[in-house]
């Protein structure tokens, strides 16, 4: 990982690249706060919105710029193969819950949604959440789809399954008690299951489709916040703003329209692994996703945060007759959908509720790297996400499905090509191999020519001298006579394409000879303290 | 009436619970499911967080310190990246802290307990007694006698001296959440109400002053038997009108009329006003909306025990929201009539008869500019959504007050124009800004309610 590197260290140490993030402290101390979420709106809207972006390379990256395994996040898909069945499965290990009995046991603690904590006929605790009913199946089946897709993209997420409620196999433990207005905490009564039941979309045989999330094993901390680190976790070293996989939200949220992306969603639960407690960290609520957050009349959701000062100058001073974008793009609108489209939507000019700082910091590297995550994700295996969701409109099913595949192809098309896209260097007796993103993921036309700038890398000066170039018009370029016999080299690889530029930027190989052949120990895709590009940047609305 | 108005929009407001912007939808929900607290109402809650974003957004940042990042003792050196790494999560430890949150943070927090279901117990209250009496401070303290029941105790002051003193009871969630009932007890005075003579021609420089106080005792039932969409009121209120010489810079009214030449002035009266309401309301609030509609028929019953004052009224309510460009305009339109009925041989006196002008009615009128025993309001807006929470309005009033019920048509219409900021959220308005132009001037208007 690129934190805490000291000035006096080596650049690459034996073990690098590290494949996961080491958590060796024990963090029991770690103890529950839930931020007040006034206050995570106001600073995201406020002070956030106006963020200056510092440049920095994300710092939770290993040396080959990609994000190891950790309590955070895990490498699926676009590491591995991840076949259709595993997505589907996704991060549910256990069993479904059982509805033939459902005892109510306390009130819904968090999200928009209504719903109450439950145990099912087995025992286990479950968290219910319904429908609107002007959305029926839309927002459960946004959970349901939803976490197997970010589960996939690698964060932890909570195992959801789509069940079914009926009121005449449930019950009121008699402990189960509600916050009331007087602040008092009393029994949880039938009128107060009645008042929730009667705002949700109910089925004709009068049971309800809900989404059951599985309680979450340890100690509950209360959500993360992206910024900083939690102070009473020692394993917590990189500021969140600066962990790629926070930053990347931004593209994957924009892929799946996750609006909401405040602290409340997220989730710190205090588990014992190896004998050691750890912070793991979660994405608890995934459902602000596709047409989901948008209420009947919102229009302006995800294309807006809810509030901006540019467009509302606009609207102001124009009496209205200026339209936003929001005004005119056409929306196919199925009920278990919502308001989600991929014709005129722009991952660039795309709006969550607010930004967070982790938001703010996108670079075009972190861009690139969830792009690639997107790109992953075959035709396939979108369509089986989006079976999950168990439509009854299978043109609702199909629609949202072809959705997510037009804008995975804009996240591609954007952000593969808004830097050098080559990746997956590899060097041996064949000479430097590679491949480019954006080519193999048929956004882009090869470029005229690959250049290689060969030099040989003192590892404990961090310097490089100068060995010479090699071309070629294929990701094969051949390697120069005399490279070094031991010790590292390191390859400045670029591209020359007359519709591409940025791709004349080099990126950065590193190899150390390991036994008889070249290891890829370094890799570097925009250098460090570079402003963050057009791309990242919060564009003005369209 | 105005009161009642008021009144109105505020047990419609408990009704169909509150709000605010940032748990919108979690509201949303709630308001069909429980009637929240009137108290801890949008008002409050808006004015300030308003304040408080504002001193956040300049503040939070100092407030909240970047993370320090800790440097890595000088220990041996590592020799993986696994014992750096290492290294610095033991070199974390010993500064190991709870999560301590800044000052503006605790601040919020204590909004966040409000909209979470908490109570504000003591909260500004800025009604007041009657309408016209000008820039308005007030204080109220709610006190809980149930899980959903409380008594909220308050008093207003203006400028120009009204006064209010109440306490009311308010049940929000009576038959299965199907019923509010609001029980109200209280005095107010107000010192310098304008009565320019009956009928619409009358001259603004007709205008004299009189002051009436009123100790009163209410109830009031709400019901939406179907929890949305069908509503229906009844209530009865026992109250004494006294009418007595205004105060401010007007003639008080009794240097220019009599007993004989304008009934009830100097009259003492006691009512039991009964009334009864059938409504059908499609608003997504009455509060603020931008689709919807309303429906109404109120009727009212003055029974002065001394047979002299006693009269009806019924008063009619049409309200219709046309949004277009996707709710980013708004036309929206209104209609009031009013009709008063004198019973056998008794008279209306002149400050219960219908009226028009001020704030939510003829805006570019002065409060009560128009009084007789019919009278009839249009108002038409456009309103411009600006962002999420402001919005302003283009807006046309035209109105008149008639003696006869036959000459309630649309001509001889007084009528305005002008033009609004409002502040809103997605269930009430806390806070309207108007400037209304008519051919007695300009007017500017601030309330903290919706305009219709």
């Amino acid at each position: 990982m690129v934190v805490g590197a000291s000035t006096q260290s080596p650049r690459f140490y034996p073990d690098d690249p590290i494949a996961r993030e080491p958590e060796s402290q024990d963090a029991s101390k770690a103890a529950p706060y839930d931020q007040s979420q006034i206050y995570d709106l106001t600073y995201n809207l406020f002070v956030n919105s106006g963020h200056k972006a510092s440049g920095l390379r994300a710092k939770n990256i290993n040396t080959i710029d990609e994000v190891p395994d950790s309590s955070w996040f895990t490498n699926r898909v676009g590491t591995r193969p991840i076949t259709s069945e595993e997505l589907v499965r996704g991060a549910n290990v256990g069993a479904p819950p059982d509805p033939s009995k459902w005892v109510l046991i306390r009130e819904k603690t968090t999200g928009a949604h209504p719903g109450f904590t439950a145990t099912d006929a087995g025992g286990e605790t479950w968290f219910l959440e319904f429908d609107p009913p002007y959305f029926a199946q839309g927002a459960t089946g946004a959970v349901a789809i939803a976490t197997k897709i970010f589960w996939a993209l690698g964060y932890n997420q909570v195992e959801s399954f789509l069940t079914t409620f009926d009121p005449k196999k449930s019950s009121i433990d008699p402990k189960a008690t509600v916050r009331r207005p007087s602040g008092k905490r009393t029994r949880f009564s039938q009128d107060d299951m009645n008042a929730i039941l009667e705002t949700v979309a109910r089925n004709p045989d009068g049971t309800y489709r809900v989404i059951a999330g599985r309680q979450l094993p340890g100690k509950i901390l209360g959500g993360f916040q992206y910024i900083g680190t939690r102070p009473d976790d020692p394993n917590d070293l990189v500021p969140h703003e600066h962990r790629r996989e926070l930053r990347a939200l931004r593209v994957f949220g924009a892929w799946t329209n996750l609006t909401d992306m405040k602290a409340a969603n997220t989730i710190d639960s205090l588990i014992t692994e190896n004998g050691k407690s750890i912070v793991k960290h979660y994405l608890q609520d995934v459902g602000s996703t596709f047409g989901m957050c948008n209420d009947l009349h919102e229009w302006d959701l995800s294309w807006e945060y809810f509030y901006e000062g540019p467009p509302s100058w606009k609207r102001l001073f124009t009496f209205g007759f200026a339209l936003s974008p929001w005004q005119t793009v056409d929306y196919v609108e199925y009920p278990s959908v919502g308001k989600f489209e991929g014709k005129v939507w722009d991952p660039r000019t795309w709006r969550p509720q607010t930004p967070t700082t982790a938001y703010m910091e996108l670079r075009d590297d972190d861009a690139f790297w969830a792009a690639r995550r997107v790109g992953a994700f075959t035709d396939d295996m979108i369509r089986a996400a989006v079976h999950v969701g168990e439509f009854s409109d299978p043109a609702a099913e199909k629609y949202l499905a072809d959705v997510l595949i037009q804008r995975r192809e804009k996240i591609k098309s954007i952000y593969l090509t808004a830097v050098n896209p080559i990746v997956n260097p590899r060097l041996d007796t064949a000479g430097l191999t590679f491949e480019n993103a954006a080519v193999a993921g048929g956004v882009a036309e090869g470029p005229v020519t690959y250049r290689a700038s060969w030099m040989r890398f003192d590892n404990a000066t961090n310097t490089t001298t100068p060995l010479s170039e090699t071309t070629s018009a294929t990701t094969t370029i051949a390697a120069p006579g005399g490279l070094p016999s031991s010790g590292l080299v390191a390859v400045d690889i670029s591209a020359t394409s007359d519709k591409y530029p940025t791709w004349k930027k080099p990126v950065r190989a590193f190899f150390r000879r390991d036994g008889g052949g070249w290891k890829l120990v370094g890799f570097e895709r925009l250098p460090e303290g570079g402003s963050p590009s057009a791309e990242a940047r919060p564009s003005k609305p369209l | 009436m105005l009161r009642r108005a008021g009144r109105l929009w505020q047990i419609r407001k408990a009704v169909y619970g509150t709000f605010t912007d940032r748990f919108e939808r979690r509201l949303r929900f709630k308001r069909q499911s429980e009637g929240w607290s009137s108290v801890s109402a949008f008002g409050v809650l808006t004015r300030f967080a308003m304040v408080v974003l504002a001193v956040a957004s300049t503040n939070v940042a100092a407030a909240q310190p970047p993370p320090a990042e800790e440097s890595p003792q000088q220990t041996a050196q590592p020799t993986s990246r696994q014992a750096e790494i290492e290294q610095q999560q033991a070199a974390k430890v010993p500064t190991e802290h709870p999560y301590v949150p800044n000052t503006a943070e605790r601040l919020f927090r204590h909004v966040d307990t409000i909209l979470e279901g908490g109570t504000l117990a003591w909260h500004p209250f800025f009604e007041n007694a009657y309408s016209g009496g000008g820039f308005t401070l007030g204080v109220g303290h709610v006190n809980y006698v149930g899980a959903y029941n409380y008594i909220d105790v308050r008093g207003s002051y203006t400028v120009t001296g009204y006064k209010r003193v109440e306490a009311e009871f308010i049940a929000p969630r009576l038959f299965n959440r199907r019923g509010h009932l609001s029980v109200l007890g209280g005095w107010r005075e107000a010192t310098q109400v304008g009565f320019y003579g009956l009928g619409t021609n009358t001259a603004k420089e007709d205008r004299t002053n009189y002051l009436f106080n009123q100790p009163y005792a209410s109830a009031l039932l709400t019901m939406f038997p179907t929890r949305r969409v069908l509503m229906l009121r009844g209530g009865a209120e026992f109250s004494r009108w006294s009418q007595e010489p205004g105060e401010g810079s007007f003639p008080s009214v009794e240097t220019k009329y009599t007993p004989a030449t304008l009934p009830g002035l100097g009259a003492q009266v006691t009512y039991l006003h009964t009334q009864g309401t059938v409504g059908v309301d499609w608003r997504t609030s009455p509060g603020y909306t931008r689709r919807g509609g309303f429906l109404g028929a109120t009727l009212h019953d003055y029974h002065d025990r001394d047979a002299a004052f006693g009269f009806q009224m019924m008063e009619y309510t049409a309200i219709e929201h046309v949004p277009i460009l996707r709710e980013a305009w708004v036309l929206a339109f209104h209609g009031r009539v009013q009709t008063a009925f004198e019973k056998d041989g008794q008279q209306i006196p002149f400050f219960m008869l219908p009226a028009v002008g001020g704030g939510s009615s003829l805006r570019g009128y002065s409060s009560w500019r128009f009084r007789d025993r019919n009278s009839i309001l249009v108002q038409a807006e456009w309103r411009i959504m600006v962002n999420r929470y402001l919005e302003t309005a283009f807006f046309y009033d035209a109105g008149k007050v008639t003696a006869r019920t036959s000459d309630l048509d649309l001509s001889g219409l007084k009528s305005d124009f002008g033009f609004g900021v409002r502040f809103h959220g997605p269930f009430a308005t806390p806070l309207r800004v108007e400037l209304a132009k008519s051919p007695e001037g300009l007017s500017l208007v601030f309330a903290s309610s919706a305009s219709f």
